[in-house]
């Protein structure tokens, strides 16, 4: 059922679904999104150093951080018969299989522009220990 | 993608380094026709089975008229639009960050243009970045969604 535009407010919060990485997840997403960017695949090459950084193993794309968090603000645009219009997102941690993260947002702001109301939104992802994978902002035209 | 090259090491040397890249200059891209397994095949991937991809009646009595995909197919978009020497296939390339925005939604049989560039380039904490800047369209000129990233390219 559709719910009003009306029953929206600043400081509600909104929790998408958790999702469980895997090796498996990992390789369906290179399929799904055509990126077989060894950095996902093989934990040969991760052994290796990235500049300063060293992950030890396959980590997940951060494009699926995104298609998650645009998941759960799809999810409740729709409910809402609301457009989502953006998203902005920077990664803070890698991901690896065996984590199992979760997405969520509060809303921020209602604007008003000539033409159309704006819900604003942060967004962020955690995963199963409370760290904090990826943080943003999103907005939703009504 | 039956032709898809799945082995990114393979076309490496031929790929711009962080050197090579010209700041404006636009990135040769690929028309891509979309098609309702990709679009599937990709929300299954990130577990999103909301009846707008995948139950044709639901989608028609829908304010879109039929089934659409979802906004971040951009993800996909990306590497179909583009030949295996572009730079993002870069083993090693790390994404930092994206920004997008959305305008209408992609459909099952669009023909997808991309219009692409490198926009920038700058060295920080001894990491080099390369910002991309990009516009995805349909076969009627109408713009999908627009975004922008960033990425560590490896050295």
């Amino acid at each position: 059922m559709t719910k009003c535009f009306e029953d929206i407010a600043v400081g509600q919060e909104i929790t998408g679904r958790a999702f469980a990485v895997t090796k498996e997840t990992v390789r369906e997403f290179c399929d799904a999104s055509l990126d077989y960017n060894p950095l996902h695949l093989d934990d040969g090459y991760m052994q290796g150093s990235f500049g300063k950084t060293q992950f030890g193993g396959v980590i997940m794309h951060g494009m699926t951080n995104f298609g998650l968090l645009t998941a759960m603000l799809t999810d409740w645009a729709y409910a809402h018969d609301g457009q989502h219009r953006r998203l902005e997102t920077r990664w803070r941690a890698p991901v690896k299989p065996g984590d199992t993260i979760t997405p969520s947002a509060r809303i921020t702001r209602i604007e008003g522009t000539l033409k159309a109301r704006w819900v604003l939104l942060d967004v962020e992802m955690r995963n199963a220990r409370g760290d904090l994978i990826a943080t943003g902002e999103a907005m939703v035209e009504f | 993608m039956p032709d898809f090259e799945t082995d990114f090491w393979k076309d490496a040397a031929l790929r711009k380094s962080w050197d090579d890249l010209v700041p404006g200059a636009p990135r040769p891209t690929l028309p891509y026709v979309l098609t309702l397994e990709a679009i599937q095949a990709y929300c299954r991937s990130v577990g999103d089975l909301h009846p707008l991809y995948f139950d044709e009646a639901y989608a028609k009595k829908s304010r879109y008229g039929g089934l659409i995909a979802p906004p971040a197919i951009h993800i996909l978009l990306m590497f179909a639009c583009t030949p295996p020497d572009d730079w993002m296939r870069s083993p090693g390339t790390i994404n930092a960050g994206q920004s997008w925005s959305y305008n209408i939604p992609a459909r099952p049989g669009d023909t997808i243009t991309l219009q692409a560039r490198c926009l920038d380039k700058f060295i920080r904490k001894s990491r080099l970045f390369a910002v991309h800047d990009n516009v995805f369209f349909n076969q009627r000129g109408e713009v999908i969604c627009s975004g922008r990233g960033q990425t560590i390219r490896p050295q």
